[in-house]
């Protein structure tokens, strides 16, 4: 599923077996995963028992502590943080200005759901929308320059549309109190969305959390499918050598330019799921600690890979959720638990252990730019094919 | 006041605003220009000067973090201002040479990209350590008596006395970082590998030892602009980032590497600031990022930068 060619053996071997393998009757495995048939399946079936497994699965819920709302939040930060993997990851521009897209579409939703309509589909066209048409803006401007002022001037001008919402525009934002006016109808005129799904109540849970699920598995869908084309061949040629690209005779700027639209969108799509999910926009979605929250989670997850983003997304919610209210870090079995109790008294390894939750994302963060550039999500898949090997096979 | 006065007084305020971006601002550019280095941790650096000069000035009593928890009812050495002006820039010097040493110049070879992602994830741990320790609230760095109270300028009436120390302040050290580059053998090789880095060295004069004063020159301003700015506003966590931005601006506005563009990029940027507060308070941040989105759409290099040198 990684897209980076990480297993290099592979690559060497296949220009050898191309001739054995066509004649093959079935598919090789590799091949399969490959397959985009396969990518959407598999996401659509982890995306559907994500939340039993997180939040009412016996023994594995138990121990994470998962609850339902936080599974639907960690997957619109999902879509969020794949959207702006493609264009850090995939384009090689680090972009610190997302929360203009994602705020953007989170009060254009919220707007459009007060002021058109309520019905939660038009309510995402909308605020994706807007989102694609600010993050045309943006990057026409912030474009004018290269490399490392594209980071600093994506951050000014995130910055500068928190100062709009905050002030010039509060009369239509709310200010410093956000949009607090969201509307939501049924979905399709007959779902109402916090209600629970007949018959599948114990699995998905809400009618929210298929709409969320359902729109996450498209964006996975529309991300792989970019990926894979042509065009999606030119954002990594521009990655790794965008001079070159150059020479070659493709308009690097304006495909610069469209990655960042495309990135922009995914955010926007999160956004708009964003205020449904909440029913109300905070202003803090503008503020450039969402940019930053955002690049946390692709740089954790592992940049340069479809699903090491929404990884890295569910590691911070879930570290920024959970452990943050953790009082004592304990070791693993000691005291009183409901499965396993190797010991009475609980052995305390750490008090007040909840409240370091951002510094030790941070260090973790410095951690993995500094030793694994490919994210934990790199880690996973070096550490299979390290046992894959061991097992004798390729 | 009549309107001369008031447009004195803003012009004044707007320089005094501006002076706090030049310090940080001119250690970003001439980090950026000489070493090609982004800093998104230089935000940090202000952070830590802020809080060094509110200990070594005063005597504070934390009001919440973990050095409350653990008993510390008074901290702090209470030696009063001068004192701090001069400790806190050698200190934030040293924690400037450290981040050369062993932060950046392992990265010099990486990417841009990965660059900006490790100063960052250090800024997040610089600001969560201070969180943590001293608590998420505002502290007062309380002005120095000598300079709290109002002065008689002719034709304003009174300004507080401290934004003028501010301004005389920036101006001396900008003075001296001007002359330090531009008059002394140090500052040449530092042009020079500006320039052209491997020239340089090809002559023989290894550029290392430059470098890392670079940088540390570049942090001690920070720390500078740390220790004046902070009797300004409350001094919380979050101040060092959002010193960062406008700053960042700054650079922008005024070119890279130029020491000048940086004054005037500061200059610019302090009084759009405070026009914008006096006509029309409510867009006064958001001129400053309209002011960049002007200058960036008719000159992208910046307004003193050199097209050449700019990365």
């Amino acid at each position: 599923m990684s897209d980076e060619p990480t297993e290099t053996p592979d690559a060497t071997d296949e220009t050898g077996s191309v001739v054995e393998r066509t004649q093959r009757e079935l598919p090789s495995w590799e091949r399969i995963r490959e397959s985009e048939l396969f990518v959407v399946a598999a996401t659509t079936l982890a995306v559907a028992i994500f939340p039993w497994l997180f939040a009412r699965a016996p023994v594995v819920s138990g121990v994470l502590q998962g609850y339902q709302d936080l599974a639907t939040l960690i997957l619109i930060w999902g879509i969020f943080a794949m959207g702006f993997n493609l264009l850090l990851g995939y384009t090689g521009l680090l972009s610190f200005g997302h929360a203009a897209f994602w705020g953007g579409a989170a009060y254009a939703a919220g707007v459009f759901s007060a002021q058109v309509s309520s019905s939660p589909i038009l309510i995402i066209l909308a605020g994706t929308s807007f989102a694609a048409l600010s993050a045309w803006i943006l990057g026409f401007i912030s474009l004018r320059r290269g490399g490392i002022y594209f980071a600093i001037l994506t951050l000014a001008f995130g910055q500068m549309a928190f100062y709009m919402a905050l002030s010039p525009l509060a009369w239509i934002t709310g200010g410093e109190n956000g949009f607090t006016g969201v509307e939501l109808g049924k979905l399709f005129g007959v779902f109402q969305l916090r209600y629970p799904v007949p018959g599948l109540d114990w699995l998905v849970g809400t009618w929210k959390y298929v709409l969320v699920g359902g729109v996450a598995v498209l964006c996975v869908a529309a991300a792989n499918r970019i990926l894979h084309s042509p065009y999606g061949m030119v954002f990594r040629a521009i990655r790794e050598n965008d001079q070159r690209a150059e020479f070659v005779g493709l308009n690097v700027w304006r495909y610069k330019l469209m990655a960042f639209i495309i990135s922009g969108t995914f955010a926007g799509v999160a956004g708009s799921l964003f205020t449904i999910y909440s029913a109300y926009v905070p202003l803090s979605s503008f503020y450039w600690t969402t940019s930053g929250e955002v690049v946390i989670m692709a740089v954790l997850g592992g940049v340069g890979s479809l699903f090491g983003p929404i990884l890295g997304a569910a590691i911070y919610l879930y570290v920024e959720n959970i452990v943050s209210g953790v009082q004592q870090l304990t070791l693993p079995f000691t005291g009183p638990n409901e499965y396993v109790t190797l010991v009475q008294e609980p052995v305390v390894l750490m008090d007040g252990f909840g409240a370091y939750w951002h510094l030790i994302l941070g260090l973790v963060f410095v951690a993995v730019v500094v030793l694994f550039p490919r994210g934990i999500w790199g880690l996973l898949m070096d550490f299979g094919s390290a046992v894959r090997k061991l097992g004798g096979g390729r | 006041m009549s309107l001369l006065a008031e447009t004195v007084t803003v012009l004044l305020n707007g320089l005094q605003q501006g002076a706090i971006y030049v310090l940080v601002a001119i250690g970003l550019s001439i980090i950026l220009g000489t070493l090609k280095f982004v800093n998104f941790a230089h935000g940090a650096l202000y952070l830590i000067g802020t809080y060094a000069g509110l200990l070594i000035t005063l005597k504070i009593t934390p009001t919440g973090g973990k050095l409350a928890d653990w008993g510390y009812t008074t901290l702090g050495l209470g030696w009063g201002f001068l004192p701090a002006l001069l400790i806190v820039p050698i200190l934030v010097f040293v924690v400037g040479l450290a981040m050369e040493r062993f932060v950046a110049r392992p990265f010099y070879d990486r990417p841009d990209t990965d660059q900006i992602l490790l100063t960052f994830g250090l800024a997040i741990v610089v600001q969560e350590v201070f969180k943590i320790l001293f608590g998420g609230q505002s502290y007062n760095f309380a002005r120095p008596g000598w300079a709290s109270g109002q002065v008689g300028l002719p034709i304003v009436g009174t300004f507080p006395e401290w934004r003028l120390y501010i301004i005389g302040i920036t101006a001396t050290v900008v003075v001296l970082v001007y002359g330090l580059i531009e008059y002394t053998d140090f500052g040449l090789v530092v042009r020079a590998g500006t320039r052209d880095a491997e020239m340089v060295e090809l002559l023989g004069i290894k550029l290392s030892r430059p470098y890392l004063m670079v940088f540390g020159v570049g942090a001690a301003l920070a720390g500078v602009a740390g220790v004046v700015g902070g009797p300004l506003y409350a001094v919380n966590p979050n101040i060092g980032t959002e010193v960062l931005v406008p700053s960042f601006l700054v650079v922008v506005i005024g070119g890279v590497g130029s020491i000048s563009g940086a004054v005037l990029g500061g200059i610019l940027i302090g009084e759009t600031l405070a026009v914008m507060v006096a006509i029309a308070p409510q867009w006064s941040q958001v001129g400053i990022y309209v002011l960049a989105a002007i200058v960036l759409l008719a000159r992208p290099q910046g307004l003193l930068g050199a097209e050449e040198v700019a990365p």
